[in-house]
């Protein structure tokens, strides 16, 4: 297993590399460049000029340049953005980085999950009204236009009913004032969800880790659960921190939800499909014989072994919400890199743009080497190099 | 005797686009407790149909014509899904015919056979199932260490014992071993069989061997049944059967395969194919394929009545054997037919 994941962490490096000397020459090739506004300008004198030059690295070759540029590159050195002059790109980024990754990463593991218990449902109520109906549904929203659909909820819920913020990350008025930098509470937020997050899983884990489910077990683990989620709640709240994080909150629920809406299908079909196909399997048939109640032989061992393949399709939607991202932070106005690449581009601000982009090409290879690692803790049989992946 | 199974007229058919398959039609028999039946016939015949019948696993596709399957009294088909639920494992469990596959990939081999044990017996704790495991693996020659291997690392032939362990995992009353040792080498074939044999006789189990080989069932079996295109043609005591079969697929059968009583013959197939059980012949559905057919075969379904104590049979011309079966093969092999002496 180690071998394997030293090999492929090498695979991802060297893609990564490929990948930004792309963007790299994609960038310069494109027409229009900032610096010859400065450098084919007559009125700044010419020494001033070969000063800039000398300072853009622009009177060295176009290797030497590259090489400057990977050089900068591994060591964190993204430049400074020309268009939010002097804050250096690698801020931006970071600022906008947790961002969209916590709005895209709710997204799908909602949607994934959603798809992966719907699609367990119909396969095995299959040709029941169930069925039909979440396929009806599903596919409606998969084939519908996604700006359309934003729209929509935007007018329902943000507009008519009033229920929702209309768009942005926060609201400025609440915020005037506040004891908190919006990045500081946005940051306990993410720190504070993932240690819950982690908390509940160690619950859950704890208790109804054996084949034994007894009730009290059951009782015990969703007690400790709210227990964990009313501490953290009552913490946000002494510290008065709670009204800003909803703030926040609120203003990512439609973005969520539409995102969810329009992608559960996709993972629900999916699964039908592959879960079809496992209920064939004797040992599905052989967990019936055992007498194991229904939902144990449809979770244990249908939808068990189905769920492989839709793996791929989340690591696959994680890798085009960087493309849907564009598309949703400008709906809703959320200040993400998917947004950030967009005014970079029309603003000409290369530094910037190179950075965005390589970050979206760093979250993609790290999505795709987390699958290889789920794939192999969730399938046994795969082996790496000759060696089950899992030991024993 | 102590009746812990029994079917009684037992027809089921599966709804094909063709039309419907009688795959089981009109079986009746009854199992005591601690008693080993072997039900043995051709691919096809239907004999994990009628498994799968008394498991109450069948298709969707499936319809029981008429007839009732009791266990220990009751009819299993008008019990609640709850109560089939427990029944199954505890009361009746199976060795399936496809026992390779019948383990699930991604889980470890001794958490599945844990898992049964402690949903039908809640009172078990995970640990004293875990120490059963041991035990069983020990008991059907499996290393203790293999407990907690994925199935992918088995052997075939570990495979096989482990799904036989796992069918004793919660001592079942009744064990349905539907050809459970064929995808194994003839010698492991065997040790197996009697390993499963003197576990049986252990603890006191009764049990059903299916298989298409005679010489498998005449082994390890109190009863025999022989069954043809979804009847029975054939049931009694299994010396009685083999020593003076009387119907002429039974005869075949037995010339089919290599001797169980220890004498050479040649093996000699039956002519013909099994029927197509959507439009089985009418009369006695052999007849196309016996050589002893007269018109009445093919117009009369023969009735099911005894021959001898304990011996049933459905045949219009039983085969009457007076010597041993050794000799009648012999004087078969130099052209006679078989009892031709009561048959005018
Ligand atoms: N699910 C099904 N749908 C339709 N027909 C079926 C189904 N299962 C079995 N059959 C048919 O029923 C008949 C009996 O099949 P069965 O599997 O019971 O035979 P078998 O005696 O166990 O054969 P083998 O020795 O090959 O296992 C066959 O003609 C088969 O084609
Ligand atoms: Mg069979």
């Amino acid at each position: 297993m180690r071998r394997y994941l030293l090999n492929r962490l090498g695979q991802v490096v060297l893609t990564l590399i490929i990948y930004i000397t792309l963007v790299y020459f994609l960038l310069q090739a494109m027409p229009g460049d900032i610096t010859q506004m400065y450098l084919a300008n007559p009125r700044i004198p010419q020494a001033a000029r070969e000063e800039l030059q000398k300072q853009l690295g622009l009177d060295q070759g176009v290797v030497m340049q590259y090489l400057n540029y990977l050089k900068n590159f591994f060591s964190g050195e993204l430049g400074v953005s020309f268009s939010h002059y002097p804050r250096p790109v690698w801020d931006i980024l970071m600022e906008r980085l947790p961002r969209t990754f916590v709005l895209f990463l709710t997204a799908h593991v909602l949607s994934f999950y959603l798809g992966y218990l719907l699609g367990r449902i119909i396969a095995w109520r299959r040709g029941k009204v169930v069925d039909y109906a979440a396929t009806v549904v599903g596919i409606t929203f998969w084939t519908a236009f996604y700006p359309l659909l934003s729209l929509v909820l935007i007018w329902v819920f943000a507009y008519t009913l009033k229920l929702l913020p209309l768009n942005q990350f926060i609201e400025p008025r609440l915020w005037q004032g506040a004891p908190f930098p919006t990045n500081t509470v946005f940051g306990y937020m993410v720190y504070g969800g993932g240690a819950v997050a982690v908390g509940l899983f160690l619950v859950f884990y704890a208790f109804l880790r054996g084949l034994k489910r007894s009730r009290r077990n059951t009782a015990r683990a969703w007690l400790s659960a709210f227990a964990i989620i009313a501490v953290a709640l009552a913490v946000a709240w002494r510290t008065g921190l709670l009204v800003y994080i909803w703030d926040i909150a609120s203003h990512m629920i439609l973005p969520v939800c539409t995102l969810t809406l329009i992608s559960f299908a996709g993972t629900m079909l999916l699964m039908r499909d592959s879960m079809l196909e496992t209920v064939q399997e004797d040992y599905v048939m052989a967990a019936r014989a055992k007498g194991l109640p229904d939902t144990i032989v449809r979770d244990r061992y249908a939808a068990r072994t189905a769920m492989l393949p839709t793996v791929t399709s989340l690591v696959l939607s994680l890798a085009s919400s960087m493309s849907g991202g564009l598309v949703t932070e400008t709906m809703f106005s959320w200040p993400g890199l998917g947004q950030i690449l967009f005014h970079s581009a029309l603003a000409n601000d290369y530094p910037l743009a190179t950075g965005a982009l390589a970050f979206t090409g760093v979250f993609l290879l790290i999505a795709h080497f987390v699958a290889d690692i789920l794939y192999a803790v969730l399938d046994p049989r795969i082996t790496y190099a000759g060696q089950p992946a899992v030991e024993g | 005797m102590d009746t812990l199974l029994k079917l009684d007229d037992f027809t089921m058919h599966y709804r094909t686009k063709a039309g419907w398959v009688q795959a089981v039609d009109g079986v009746t028999l009854s199992l005591a407790r601690g008693q080993a039946l072997g039900l043995v016939g051709e691919s096809g015949c239907g004999k994990t149909s009628v498994a799968m019948s008394i498991m109450k696993l069948l298709p969707y596709n499936s319809k029981v014509v008429r007839g009732r399957i009791l266990f220990e009294d009751r009819d299993i088909y008008s019990m609640s899904d709850e109560e089939v639920r427990r029944m199954r494992w505890k009361g009746i469990a199976m060795i399936f015919q496809a026992a390779m596959n019948s383990l699930n990939p991604v889980y470890r081999v001794g958490n599945q056979i844990v898992e049964a044990i402690v949903t039908h017996e809640p009172e078990t704790s995970e640990r004293e199932a875990r120490e059963r495991v041991a035990s069983l693996f020990e008991l059907v020659g499996i290393p203790k260490e293999r407990v907690d291997h994925y199935p992918h690392e088995y052997s075939g032939g570990m495979k096989q014992r482990a799904v036989i362990a796992m069918a004793l995992a919660c001592n079942p009353k009744l064990v349905i071993a539907d050809e459970p040792t064929t995808a194994l080498d003839v010698i492991v074939q065997d040790k197996i069989l009697r390993e499963i044999d003197q576990i049986r006789r252990k603890i006191n189990m009764s049990m059903i061997y299916i298989s298409h080989d005679v010489s498998v069932i005449a082994e390890v079996s109190d009863v025999v049944a022989v069954m043809y295109a979804g009847k029975l043609v054939e049931m009694g005591p299994a010396d009685n059967v083999f020593k003076k079969p009387r119907h002429p697929y039974t005869c075949g059968l037995m010339m089919a395969y290599p001797s169980i009583l220890g004498d050479k013959h040649e093996l000699a197939t039956i002519p013909g194919e099994p029927p197509n059980l959507l439009d089985p012949p009418a009369g006695c559905r052999f007849h196309p394929r016996c050589d002893r057919a007269s018109v009445e075969c093919r117009e009369a379904d023969p009735v099911w009545r005894a021959v001898a104590e304990g011996h049933y049979t459905a045949c219009h011309n039983p085969v009457e054997i007076t010597g041993t079966w050794s000799e009648a093969v012999k004087a078969l092999n130099g052209g006679e037919r078989l009892g031709a002496s009561s048959n005018a």
